[in-house]
């Protein structure tokens, strides 16, 4: 892998964690801030591939894998709380559930 | 090669699987389902047990299975569990104990809401398996680990009725005095680590006997102090009584097989480092038969039967303590098991005799069980008489007369305990024997239906309610290892490589009369209604005139004494009077425990109540300390330094930044919109502002 496609792969992953930060302020509807979750957590899985690629070491695909995982268990406990959140606020709008102030 | 000893992963995984199923539910159990998985989880580990126990009467038992191990540095932590005799008899008798209460529960508990039950029989079973793991642990590491758990089981148990304030509160404080002493027992262990490298309990014990430094005294004073905590013994027994607010099942888990019992199988285990030091032995002895003593008087003036049997496990477990302090461990597990078994059957029976009374668990529901519960009524008879420890047609004598010889055997400071022990002995004749008379007398039928106007219906139900076989069976299971058991104590002692200690014939003599003494004095306070009164009246009598007695105590008795003292008359007797006040503030003192819960309250816990509500501000209007106090602070800070100060530009100016500051913390707090999306703007803000920093300190 030359350096190029190094650069390339780093913008294309800083391109979609900045892509899912800007859906996780944009967005108000819970669900699609989950969605934008993954994508941030998309991008420096890419990155760290690419990395691992570059230097030809497995580590960036350990990494990887521990992402993955990661964004696995994380978007378990976001739909659960989702669906509790369903009964007590309105789910189509995040800023609703201002519970955590009290 | 497989070894016979993998069977020991066995043991302790039935309940523990048991428990995670009733804990998830993941297939929607129904009623029958639970109480089927319950009884599954409560006798598989009895079933595997047992052949465990063949192979070690068989031949020469020492078997590990290593769970794993991690190695750091030099050190190693390796965890295993082990068999040896002392961990197969010791899990035998929980094994078989905890799968007779789990029979009984599944109708004792019949008539609980679903989700109740299954929360029930999952803790029931974890806590069998946390106590399983800890008596068959190899390693100091899973033996802490079931410790715990079982800490854990107990407070959830004792709150089991949940919407009981009082029962919370007993659980919280089971709670908390245990893990006090836990944190003696966890040092303990800790240095015994440092001194072994190793945390085996095969390496562990043998290097902790043998060490000669100071912290030897240290290690084992420690261990004394954690195996005190977990069995209520006297500075730490305020616990046990408050625990009673949980079903009887659990008490009688709790007492026979489980918790207050593991303490006493601790400190067997680690006997050897208890024993190498003559002074902690000393002291062990003075705990163990002090803590008889006060257990069995307290019990004597009980007027609950939960609580007398609370009473009676402390003072029983402190015999066990004693065996220790006199270098009989063997002994001290004889008297476990036995214990065990009568403990068991005593709360079984009781439980089932006052279930559903209208007088809750106190000594009057005890009332007519002759006519009404024949089956539970025998039992329980048997079970008082093994306590009481009748001789030689009972277990309970046979295992107490070997904690009496051992205490005889043991020098003249053994003599000195023995007598003390002697007296307990009778003490527990009077309160076993107690609940046993009161159930002659007739039923106070007038009592339970006029009492806040029940309708007959429940009494009809109390009354009319015929023991089921899961109640029967358990019962009888018990009363006969109770009764017969006897025959298997020498043999016990002698399998853990003891010796069935013999006294001269005068003190075996005596410890035979005991019992009788103690049946005398239980009928005298039965039968004779003054002397009946006066115990069930103690704890009650001349509060109306408190006040007066205050008055009495303080200005008039120092008066008459100072006017004796010039009178030079100092040894008048007392007047009949005030040996009446002393025997009643003895009374008192004793059926509340020593008013230890008072001390307790007084030193720990108001002091840190009014922190907390000094912390709150006086007007209580914020419910937030630790936000409160910067402001506090502050505030009071400044109000130290303005007030010496005149009238002046820099008067005002500190005045002004004073009232400021509460509205600085007002628009501080305005941060806090508790919107999700505002956070995620912080933390990327944050973010960007630590790498920004991050590249100007590496730039070059």
């Amino acid at each position: 892998m030359s350096a190029t496609t190094l650069s390339l792969l780093l913008i294309l992953a800083g391109g979609l964690f900045v892509t899912g930060f800007f859906g996780l302020l944009a967005r108000r509807a819970i669900l699609f801030q989950l969605i934008s979750l993954e994508l941030m957590l998309a991008g420096p899985a890419l990155a760290f591939l690419a990395g691992g690629a570059f230097h030809g070491s497995q580590q960036g695909q350990g990494m990887f894998v521990l992402i993955v995982i990661l964004a696995a268990a994380e978007v378990a406990l976001g739909l659960a709380l989702y669906l509790a959140l369903g009964r007590v606020a309105d789910v189509e709008d995040s800023d609703t559930i201002t519970r955590l102030r009290h | 090669m497989l070894s016979p000893y993998l069977l020991l992963l066995l043991v302790p995984s039935p309940p523990l699987a048991v428990f995670l199923i009733l804990g998830l539910d993941p297939f929607f159990l129904r009623r029958k389902a639970v109480q089927a998985l319950a009884l599954l989880g409560g006798i598989a580990p009895l079933l595997v047990m047992l052949p465990l126990l063949g192979i070690c009467l068989g031949s020469e038992c020492h078997g590990v299975v290593p769970i794993f191990t991690l190695v750091f540095g030099q050190a190693e932590v390796a965890l295993a569990l082990l068999l040896d005799p002392m961990s197969a008899l010791v899990g035998v008798t929980v094994a078989g104990v905890g799968a007779m209460v789990m029979v009984y529960a599944i109708d004792y508990m019949s008539d609980a809401r679903i989700a109740d039950l299954r929360r029930f029989f999952a803790l029931m079973n974890l806590f069998l398996a946390a106590m399983l793991t800890m008596v068959l642990a190899g390693d100091t590491i899973t033996f802490f680990f079931g410790w715990e758990l079982m800490g854990l089981c107990s407070f959830f148990l004792i709150a089991y009725n949940t919407s009981l304030p009082q029962a919370v509160a007993a659980g919280r404080k089971a709670f908390i005095i245990t893990r006090f002493a836990d944190a003696f027992l966890l040092a303990g262990l800790l240095l015994l680590f440092l001194e072994a490298n190793s945390v085996r309990l095969d390496v562990l014990i043998p290097a902790g006997a043998t060490m000669t430094e100071e912290r030897h005294v240290v290690i084992a004073l420690l261990i004394l102090g954690g195996a005190l905590g977990k069995s209520a013994q006297v500075p730490f027994h305020t616990w046990l009584p408050s625990a009673m607010a949980g079903p009887t099942p659990v008490s009688a888990l709790l007492h026979s097989a489980t918790m207050v019992a593991a303490g006493a199988f601790m400190l067997a285990r680690f006997s050897p480092i208890v024993m190498s030091e003559p002074a902690v032995q000393m002291i062990a002895a003075l705990f163990g038969v002090g803590t008889a003593a006060f257990g069995a008087l307290s019990a004597v003036f009980q007027s609950d039967v939960k609580r007398l049997l609370a009473y009676s496990s402390i003072s029983q477990i402190g015999f066990m303590v004693l065996a220790v302090g006199v270098g009989a461990p063997a002994v001290a597990i004889g008297h476990f098991v036995v214990h065990a078994m009568f403990k068991s059957l005593l709360f079984l029976a009781a439980g089932d005799i006052t279930h559903g009374s209208d007088l809750g668990t106190s000594m009057a529901a005890m009332r007519g069980a002759v006519r009404r519960r024949p089956v539970a009524y025998t039992a329980y008879v048997a079970g008082a008489a093994s306590l009481a420890g009748v001789p030689f047609i009972t277990a309970g004598w046979w295992s107490k007369e070997a904690v009496l010889s051992a205490a005889w055997n043991s020098g003249a400071f053994g003599i000195a305990v023995w007598t003390l022990a002697l007296l307990t002995a009778v003490c527990t004749a009077v309160y076993a024997f107690r609940p046993v008379f009161e159930a002659l007398l007739p039923e106070p039928e007038h009592v339970s239906r006029a009492r806040h106007g029940h309708p007959v219906m429940l009494d009809l139900h109390f009354r009319s309610r015929v023991g089921s076989g899961f109640i029967v069976i358990p019962l009888v299971v018990l009363a006969t290892g109770s009764i017969l058991g006897g025959v298997l104590v020498a043999p016990i002692i002698r399998f853990l490589g003891g010796e069935f200690p013999h006294a001269a014939p005068l003190p075996a003599l005596l410890a035979g009369l005991a019992p009788f003494v103690g049946l005398v004095g239980a009928a005298l306070l039965t039968f004779v209604p003054s002397l009946a009164a006066a115990v069930a009246g103690a704890r009650d009598m001349r509060r109306p005139t408190r006040l007066d007695r205050k008055f009495q105590r303080w200005v008039i008795e120092p008066y008459v004494r100072l006017v004796r003292w010039l009178s030079r008359d100092r040894r008048s007797p007392l007047t009949e009077d005030e040996r009446d006040e002393r025997q009643v503030q003895l009374v008192r003192w004793l059926s509340r425990g020593a008013r230890m819960d008072g001390i307790y309250q007084a030193l720990f816990v108001r002091p840190f109540v009014n922190l907390v509500r000094w912390l709150n501000g006086h007007r209580g209007g914020t419910v937030d300390p630790v936000g409160n106090l910067p402001v506090t602070f502050v505030l009071q800070t400044v109000q130290a330094i303005v007030t010496p100060l005149a009238h002046d530009r820099f008067d005002r100016f500190w005045m002004r930044f004073a009232n400021r500051l509460v509205r600085l913390w007002v628009l501080a707090r305005a941060i806090q919109t508790g919107r999700s999306r505002d956070y995620a703007l912080g933390a990327a803000f944050g973010t960007a502002a630590l790498l920004v920093i991050a590249w100007g300190t590496t730039w070059n």
